[in-house]
């Protein structure tokens, strides 16, 4: 930038965060690319034996590993648009009542506050066919279902993330409506836009890219999901609400399929990493 | 924006400043002993056995015994963790028949630290499930087995109503093709078990007084296949032969799943219980809906609790699980206690097992709401415990463990049954298919 | 009328975003009793029972629980934005780290991190970070870090480069237009970037229950130790999840103050 700027001291910037994930996942990386093409148990955790690439081959060919790796997809693609569609109706609905009442905005934050895994303890409750207030509000308004049963199952737990998590989409794209400079609206408006024509090409090109990074955060922690859904359904029936999180913990842990689980990991590491770098190269290219 | 910051900073002093208040140092003197348990009924119980024996043997011995406590959310995954790292954080910690395989690698055996004979205070059966190639790993503490647990007010109506008696007939009928009448369910096989469900299921006999004759737990979780596997060892199934050849492929588990499939078929459990497990049964059984079912002992005493079962507590009835070929069967395991090889205080922990192995111990354990296998406290506790000569007559008549039961394989196995047979249950797969994909995958768990 | 409309509005979804808060809040004022009575009672006699277990439970050190939760969601929220700020400044003006160390970054959230966990556990127990409440604030501040760094990375490339250049030849250091200029400018994206941090660190179970033992264990862990082997003992979970709560509600009240003050960045961006 600047001339006194000597060629390296910019690298100082990043220097931390380098150190720091170098510090932090340096080891873990390495272990778990060795645990990758190992025989391993828990037993031989310490002293695991090199087999060449065979989890690598399970992996790629196992129907349990593409059928979590869909589950995962779907499951974040639906919930993401629901959650940045409703986020963002509310931000512009609700803004000018929220710029006044501030404190209006912890109550829209709510349900971001409770941990996944401790609401999928609840809704065991609250869903409940016999016991559970949810069951009973929508049996008041006629509907007699099982929700954590199929068909409904799958809808539930989307519906679950999506009431957790749209307050998320909510507080990113309010708070960059809240930059968008009133001056610019007015002038617009003083030169003829329509409402419309404000919101369209006024608030919504401003707004995007924290849409984008909404968008973009939510789908990665929908892809991850793990909490509510195996503390719910515990991955079943079946394979059928298995995400790729939980096929990952359970070949780990329970299976004690070491080297699959940890392949699989790798795999999906690679898989969103050429994605990434093209993406955040567009990003930052402005 | 400053002020914003100073905030911050204080807010972070303030937090510092509080953790440094916390741990304060170990008394000098007694050795600590570290007990890892899980949180709910067992560990209040024990928790009276430590108090015990810290106010009197352990004053002797020299030895304090502390409770650590782990959730139960995700136990074994993170004691598995612990182990595996060989921590030292426990000296003493929970172990299970269906998991000690799996452990046995980080435990020590206990026979060098118990100088009484365990074989006069526990039920050899229950010993066994806690030993592995002729070693001791477990103190047994708390055992659990299945009951098959009826309103007995209902069935009383069934044996003597008359009217209600040929509508039972008429069902068994139309449903099994068998001329059946009703038994107590004492006397139940399976097809009692399957007429009497048929029959207390409202949308196949509108007169009865619970819209479900019975309640399954089909969630996708190891202790739900345990409950499920008497329909196949009842009549003369297993998970494998005595040579170790994989059986699961066989009649008999095929008629164990076609039994939980009839009911399924029919709408005679409640529709959830496609995700149900052991809390989610007793709620359907408390509120009155379900005529019996097949269900943990722990239940027991919750059910007839009246502040937690208001509406059923004076009407539960107990009987074995329905009677398969081979006659009445439960599946059995017992929690335990095991020494951590890893422990620094293996000496001082090994005076607290030996004083565990005693009726006396045992005994202030069952009082205090503990289900300990040992026959002495199994008989002189029915006054308060009403359901333990029960417990002592199906552990002596009907019990067993699948062979490959306390394998190192053995909780692998449970989780490809539960995956396997949950897509039966939800109607994704056929019963053909799930026997036939079991036993493959069960042979890559075990042949690793 | 407008006006009318959004109150209606906002009372809806917050009604119907918080059904389950608002079922597990009457769930903790229920006795086992009215909690197991079908249907389920929509009027009962309050109940602080639960609390009062909760909270005086001899086994259980709930208030433990509730500041090592809030210890490592802060500084793991302090790490995060510490070590994401720098960078982001550094990749936005000076292009360092773009090509690989951001989409690294980035990718990490996509990771199932918990894949770690016993290499993690080796890791800490050799250094003694293992039921640290430092310990797992590292681990949130890696959860945290690719959010962090992504909206910060989004912040400096609408900041017009102006400000700085103008600071630059007033003679300021780099650190000092950091501080002087920068800094002021990005309140609200570091108050809603700290309020998420903390809220994702806050809701970390996983970790929380491998990595700890009794020191550092956080609220969510905490919070099931009302699950046992005999059922759930919902009345008092409602209640451990009802008090969890608390304290990132008290974060959030804090910063929302600096949510909705963007008027200047505003300003200068239009």
């Amino acid at each position: 930038m600047t001339s006194s700027m000597t060629r390296y001291r910019k690298y100082l910037f990043i220097a931390p965060l380098a150190l720091f994930l170098l510090i932090t996942l340096g080891y873990p990386l390495v272990t778990n690319i060795i645990y990758s093409f190992s025989d391993v148990t828990f037993r031989t955790i310490r002293s695991p034996r090199l087999i060449g690439i065979q989890h690598y081959k399970e992996v790629l060919t196992s129907p349990a590993f593409w059928g979590s790796f869909w589950f995962s997809a779907k499951f974040a693609i639906v919930a993401t648009f629901f959650e940045v569609l409703l986020g963002l109706g509310l931000a512009i609905a609700l803004a000018p009542l929220l710029e006044r009442y501030k404190i209006l905005l912890t109550f829209i934050m709510l349900p971001l506050m409770i941990a996944p895994v401790l609401m999928g303890i609840m809704y065991r409750l609250l869903l409940n066919e016999f016991v559970g207030p949810i069951s009973q509000i929508m049996q008041m308004f006629g509907i007699y279902v099982s929700l954590l049963n199929p068909p409904w199952i799958v809808g539930t737990l989307v519906t679950i993330e999506i009431l957790q998590w749209t307050p998320f989409a909510f507080l990113i794209i309010f708070s960059g409506l809240q930059s968008i400079s009133g001056d610019v609206i007015e002038a617009a408006r003083i030169d003829g836009a329509s409402e419309w024509g404000v919101f369209w090409y006024i608030t919504i090109p401003a707004l995007l890219p924290n849409i984008s990074i909404a968008a973009f955060v939510r789908f990665v922690d929908s892809f991850r999901v793990f909490d509510h859904i195996y503390v719910l359904t515990g991955g079943g029936p079946g394979r059928m609400t298995t995400s790729l999180s939980i096929f990952i913990y359970k070949s780990f842990f329970q299976q004690e399929q070491i080297g699959t689980a940890v392949a699989a990991a790798m795999v999906l590491l690679i898989v969103f990493l050429i994605p990434l770098i093209f993406s955040m190269r567009q990003i930052t290219r402005k | 924006m400053k002020k914003s910051m100073g905030l911050f900073v204080a807010l972070l002093l303030v937090t510092g400043v509080l953790w440094a208040g916390g741990q304060s140092e170990a008394e000098a003197g007694r050795e600590k002993v570290t007990f890892l348990f899980w949180p709910g009924p067992e560990s209040e119980a024990m928790q009276k056995v430590l108090d015990a024996y810290n106010a009197d043997q352990g004053i002797k011995d020299n030895v304090e015994v502390e409770m650590l406590l782990f959730s139960r959310q995700g136990f074994y995954d993170k004691l598995l963790a612990d182990m595996a790292a060989g921590s030292t954080e426990f000296d003493l910690n929970l172990v299970t028949t269906y998991s000690l395989g799996r452990y046995a690698p980080y435990l020590e055996p206990l026979d060098s630290y118990v100088t009484s004979d365990p074989g006069k205070t526990f039920i050899p059966a229950t010993l066994n499930s806690l030993a592995l190639d002729g070693k001791q790993y477990g103190v047994p503490t708390d055992v659990s087995l299945h009951f098959t647990i009826y309103r007995k007010d209902l069935m009383h109506r069934l044996l003597t109503d008359a009217s209600w008696k040929s509508s039972y007939t008429a069902i068994a009928q139309k449903y099994l093709g068998k001329k059946l009448s009703p038994k107590d369910p004492a006397q139940w096989d399976w097809d009692d078990y399957l007429a009497t469900t048929l029959f207390f299921t409202k949308s196949i006999n509108p007169e009865s007084p619970t819209t479900f004759g019975t309640v399954l737990q089909l969630k996708n979780l190891i202790f739900n296949i345990m409950i499920w596997q008497s329909t196949m060892v009842s009549n003369g199934g297993n998970w494998m032969d005595e040579a170790g050849n994989i059986t699961i492929n066989s009649p008999e588990a095929k008629r164990g799943l076609e039994i939980y499939q009839m009911i399924i078929d029919n709408k005679a459990t409640p529709p959830g219980s496609l995700n149900y497990e052991f809390a989610e049964s007793n709620e359907a059984f408390k509120a009155g809906q379900v005529a019996s079912m097949l269900q943990w002992n722990a239940a027991y005493s919750t059910l007839t609790n009246p502040d937690d079962s208001p509406s059923v507590y004076d009407k539960i009835g107990v009987a074995p699980l329905p009677a398969g070929s081979l006659g009445h069967r439960t599946h059995v395991h017992s929690l335990g206690i095991g020494m951590n090889a890893a422990s620094i205080h293996k000496a001082a922990a090994g005076k607290f097992v030996d004083y565990l192995f005693s009726d006396k111990a045992m005994e202030i354990y069952g009082r205090a709401g503990g289900s300990p296998p040992a026959s002495m406290v199994l008989s002189s506790l029915a006054d308060i415990r009403p359901e333990f000569p029960t417990v002592a007559e199906y552990l002596e008549r009907y019990a067993y463990v699948v062979n490959g039961g306390t394998a190192d394989y053995a909780v692998p196995v449970y989780e490809v049954m539960a995956e396997e047979f949950s897509a039966v249950w939800s109607g994704d797969q056929s019963i053909d298919t799930a026997l036939a994909h079991t036993e493959q995958r069960m042979k890559e768990s075990i042949h690793k | 009328m407008k006006k009318t409309l959004r109150i209606i509005c906002y009372v809806l979804v917050v009604l119907i975003c918080n059904l389950p808060l608002l079922a597990t809040i009457a769930t903790s004022l229920k006795t086992p009793a009215q909690i197991s009575a079908s249907p389920p009672l929509l009027f009962f006699k309050p109940t602080l029972a639960n609390y009062a277990e909760v909270l005086t439970s001899p086994s259980l050190h709930f208030g433990t629980y509730l500041r090592n939760s809030f210890g490592l969601a802060l500084l793991g929220t302090l790490f995060s934005i510490l070590l994401a700020l720098p960078a982001a400044y550094g990749m936005v003006r000076h292009g360092v780290g773009k090509k690989f160390l951001l989409p690294f970054v980035t990718n990490l959230r996509t990771f199932p991190l918990i894949i770690f966990a016993i290499p993690f556990y080796f890791m800490f127990q050799s250094v003694g970070l293992l039921d640290t409440v430092l310990g797992l604030a590292i681990l949130s501040c890696l959860i945290n870090l690719p959010l962090a760094l992504v909206v910060l990375l989004s912040f400096f490339q609408d900041l017009p480069i102006e400000l700085e250049e103008a600071a630059f030849v007033d003679g300021a250091s780099t650190f000092q237009t950091m501080r002087m200029i920068i800094l002021p400018l990005a309140t609200t994206v570091l108050a809603s970037v700290s309020v998420l941090s903390f809220i994702y660190a806050w809701n970390e179970f996983l970790f929380g229950l491998i990595l700890t033992t009794k020191v550092a264990t956080p609220v969510t862990v905490g919070a099931t130790f009302f699950i046992t082997s005999f059922g759930i003992r919902w009345g008092q979970t409602a209640a451990a999840i009802t008090l969890s709560i608390l304290p990132p509600m008290f974060i959030g009240v804090l910063s929302f103050r600096y949510l909705t003050k963007a008027l200047l960045s505003g300003a200068i961006k239009g």
